[in-house]
């Protein structure tokens, strides 16, 4: 899933820039059908974090919504115009061509995956081969057929040596990938055609996340391989800005800065959607509000706060949803420093910062603190036996004392001649960790020294290791080892430095099964090790209020696909 | 004169390549390059795409592989726009000029109107308005005046659009097109002229002052000329002769963009694409932006100093 990985980046760059997002993928729907499954989290205090309020008075729609009878409008932060999926460079792109580029596989509500352009999928039973069955009668929005070798064609060309997009299509490990884009051989043994509706895929590693990959967005092997040659993919860039795919939508116009436009897609193998035009608008946060109001925009996600809410609220005529993001924010801590070797210290570190306050300070009633390095909303969320870490400065006091740091005649504890002094690196001024944290861990005897730099900049201190401490959120949590897999001794982007075979061993397993059941277990243990022996310190869960037009009906933004699963259901209340 | 204009001439394209390398190299400081940002990506695929963009080679060699290019008017791809530098600032940096045109021409007919008849009736009631008036405009931070304005008269009166540039979904054309865009333009237009009118006002009001104080506007009162053809044809002529030099800074200004304003109003400009390139290190477009600034500012002194020479002949026989 380039897309979400791309994109959830950009979230978070736009989101640092811009402090908030309009239509990230990472909307946020908690949807309570993901419960049901009956597993061990507790559904109730989950359920109760989303908050769902109706429109209450349709006739205050605005004129300009009213006016509106078969065109749904929704808000954009800054696409950049290549309409190309696993090509763009920037995250909203990807969420423009979402409805143009159906994928075989997508996540359902749930974050479990669900057949779309596939009607159903087998993996062999050692996990290394998959073989997808297409739908019969596909056809890209031209009207032209769509089989197994548009499949093949699409993950062949993520091997070419000259691709340079995001998708790292090495993660799958295809058999003979490798070989193909070395130029060893013409094509790859592991892609196999075996009928027109069927293609056969095989690995050479276990790897729970290579099906999304593998199921991604199909590209048409006519309209983008026509002129292919390997090594050159520049006669591509010609294609950007007219996009040929399978979704519900199809490309009209793209006014630069301003909106992307589509029209409804009779080919889509679900049926023509009832709703005929939709408007991708372009649109800044600080005016998002205004827009709605006035009706310019039919759906927009805010971040949460009182007054945003209660606005919205006022205005009546939106269905108003308010709940989790899936993501999490947290501090990353340097662990091969020689103070935060010590597992005591973290966890004094932990328990000597007041985290409630923190997350009151900076959401507002509108985000919880956090203690499990996953969102609540995913399936693999579960905070049984997880030690809360309850504010306690006499408990870290104590940790510090038996770790060796004894407080110094300036009241800053040392050791070994060394003061314990934490520099902090952040993007804001106005990042509430710096006056908490400079209490609290004055409080503890430790020595606080913020530092407010561009984020370019701290990633490229944590890729160093050239840090103490550094504040950082996640990108949008598709499979549950994305935020964790670089605790692994030894993994490129493991910017903690961290190191637990236990945690190695629990990660590798996680990815070693397809079993989402299996998973949740050994998911939950590696939870329960990382909150014993913590590699960073997590801060908080926040939540997004996600505003729908009364008129429209079918909408359901969810915290895996944002709105683009349910664009070819929506459509407007008669 | 024609030597002193060679001179400034051949100045002008050595500050031009001092200006482009050291712009490069400040840029490559930075800390963090395209790739680098990128926090998903593994380290092979990483050291690959930096390999594809040339982005693993010595710094030097890159700036001397890039100036080769622009000389021959290649200016290179975008890495996030995914599109030649040249045609993705082309369509952007007009939207930014247009707003900035209108902008610039309201300023100075206004900064100089008021600016002059402040100066002639000093310390009026009309004189203690506009300077009132000037600094209350000029003292608003941009995006607070830019937010409130749009809930005047986008939300609560609903007369004026909130922002873009077209209306949604519009396929007007011609005519119908021009004033759709005009309408959008107002509240941006406006909003800039209140922010820049301050000091320039002050400006032609300070230079008028002393202009008038000289001793051949007595001269030129003494002769018993009309006080009209003294202020508009001896004092005005020489109070705004300085003003060629802020002129000539006003041409970067033109296509710089407005960072914030673009931002508020969804103004498709240049502003943002600028801003975006610096915070994904998006190289090309950066270095050709910025220079293109410097060339502008470049060009703005090099006519400035020519046009003073021009009018001024104790310029040109230093």
């Amino acid at each position: 899933m380039k897309k979400g990985l791309k994109g959830l980046f950009s979230v978070i760059i736009l989101s640092m820039i811009l402090s908030a997002c309009a239509l990230d993928s990472s909307s946020t729907k908690d949807s309570s059908a993901s419960d049901k499954k009956g597993n061990t989290e507790s559904s109730s205090a989950k359920s109760t974090e989303v908050k769902e309020y109706k429109a209450t008075n349709l006739e205050a729609l605005p004129n300009k919504t009213k006016a509106r009878k078969d065109t749904f409008i929704a808000g954009i932060s800054a696409p950049g115009g290549v309409f190309l999926p696993y090509f763009y460079e920037n995250g909203w792109d990807g969420n423009a061509t979402d409805p143009m580029f159906a994928p075989l596989v997508n996540l359902d509500p749930t974050g479990k995956p669900v057949g779309i352009l596939a009607e159903k999928w087998d993996v062999s039973s050692d996990l290394l081969t998959y073989t997808f069955h297409l739908r019969k009668g596909l056809k890209f929005s031209d009207g032209s057929p769509l089989t197994a070798d548009d499949v093949a064609f699409t993950l062949t060309l993520l091997h070419d040596p000259a691709y340079a997009g995001e998708q790292d299509i090495s993660l799958t490990a295809i058999k003979g990938g490798k070989e193909y884009k070395e130029g060893k051989v013409k094509s790859i043994e592991g892609i196999k055609v075996v009928d027109k509706e069927t293609i056969e895929i095989t690995t050479e590693e276990v790897n729970a996340k290579s099906l999304l990959i593998l199921g991604g967005q199909v590209l048409s092997k006519a309209y983008y391989g026509k002129d292919y040659q390997f090594g050159k993919l520049d006669y591509l860039k010609e294609l950007y800005p007219k996009p040929l795919g399978a979704g519900p939508y199809k490309f009209v116009k793209y006014v630069p800065g301003q909106e992307i436009r589509y029209v409804a897609n009779e080919h889509y193998y679900a049926g023509t959607p009832k709703m005929k035009n939709l408007i991708f608008k372009v649109i800044d946060t600080s005016t998002s509000l205004q827009l709605f109001e006035t009706g310019e925009l039919d759906y927009a996600g805010f971040s949460a706060d009182d007054d945003t809410v209660e606005q919205l609220k006022s205005l009546g005529f939106a269905n108003l949803e308010v709940g989790p993001v899936n993501d999490y924010g947290f501090i990353y801590v340097n662990n091969s420093r020689p103070q935060f070797k010590d597992k005591a210290v973290r966890q004094a570190l932990v328990y000597g910062l007041d985290r409630q306050k923190i997350v009151d300070v900076k959401f507002k009633g509108y985000g919880t603190v956090a203690n499990v390095p996953v969102s609540k909303v995913s399936w693999a969320y579960n905070d049984e036996g997880i030690n809360k870490y309850e504010f306690n400065a006499k408990k870290a006091k104590e940790l510090l004392d038996q770790a060796g740091w004894k407080v110094g005649s300036d009241g800053i504890r040392e050791k070994d001649g060394k003061k314990f002094v934490i520099r902090y690196l952040t993007r804001t001024a106005d990042d509430p960790i710096i006056p908490i944290a400079k209490e609290n861990y004055q409080d503890i005897g430790i020595k606080f020294e913020p530092e407010i730099m561009d984020f370019n900049a701290i990633v490229a201190k944590l890729g160093t290791k050239d840090y103490d401490f550094a504040a950082v959120s996640t990108s949008q949590i598709l499979d549950p080892s994305d935020p964790v897999e670089e605790f692994a001794t030894g993994n490129a982007n493991n910017a903690a430095g961290y190191s637990n075979p236990k945690v190695d061993e629990l990660i590798k397993k996680g990815l070693n099964t397809l079993d989402i059941e299996k998973r949740k277990v050994i998911y939950h243990d590696l939870y329960k090790e990382l909150n014993d022996d913590p590699p960073v310190i997590l801060i908080h869960y926040r939540q997004s209020a996600k505003a729908i037009s009364g008129q429209i009906e079918g909408l359901h933004p969810d915290n895996f696909t944002g709105i683009s699963a349910s664009l070819p259901n929506i459509s407007i209340k008669k | 004169m024609k030597q002193y204009v060679l001179q400034r001439f051949l100045q002008m394209i050595v500050i031009l390549f001092g200006t482009s390398f050291i712009i490069f190299f400040l840029f490559a400081m930075l800390p963090g390059d395209y790739i680098d940002s990128n926090i998903s990506l593994t380290p092979q695929r990483a050291q690959e795409l930096k390999a594809l963009y040339g982005l693993d080679q010595p710094v030097l060699q890159r700036y001397f592989t890039w100036l080769g290019n622009a000389l021959h008017g290649d200016f290179g791809y975008s890495l996030k726009h995914q599109e030649k530098v040249l045609s993705l600032l082309n369509k952007y940096v007009w939207n930014s000029f247009f707003v900035a045109i209108f902008a610039l021409v309201l300023t100075w007919s206004i900064a100089l109107v008021s600016g002059v008849i402040s100066a002639i009736k000093q310390y009026s009631w009309f004189d203690g308005f506009v300077t009132f008036f000037v600094f209350a405009a000029m003292s608003f931070p941009s995006f607070f005046i830019s937010l409130l304005f749009i809930k005047w008269f986008g939300v609560d009166l609903q007369i004026l659009p909130i922002g873009g540039m077209i209306d949604t979904g519009s396929d007007s054309t011609g005519l119908a097109h021009l004033l759709e865009v005009g309408k959008h333009m107002i509240l941006p237009v406006t909003i800039l002229t209140l922010l820049s009118i301050g000091s320039l006002t002050r400006y032609f009001r300070t230079g008028m002052l002393e202009v008038i104080r000289q001793d051949y506007i007595r001269t030129a009162r003494a002769k018993g000329l009309k006080e009209r053809v003294v202020i508009f044809k001896h004092a005005l002529k020489n109070a705004i002769l300085p003003a060629i030099t802020l002129l000539a800074f006003e041409l970067p200004g033109l296509f710089s963009g407005a960072i914030i304003m673009e931002q508020i109003f969804n103004w498709p400009g240049v502003g943002r694409i600028q801003l975006e390139s610096v915070s994904f290190r998006d190289y090309p477009v950066l270095m050709a932006f910025t220079m293109f600034l410097s060339c502008l500012t470049i060009i703005g002194n090099f006519l400035a100093d020519v046009t003073y020479a021009a009018v001024d002949p104790r310029i040109r026989l230093k």
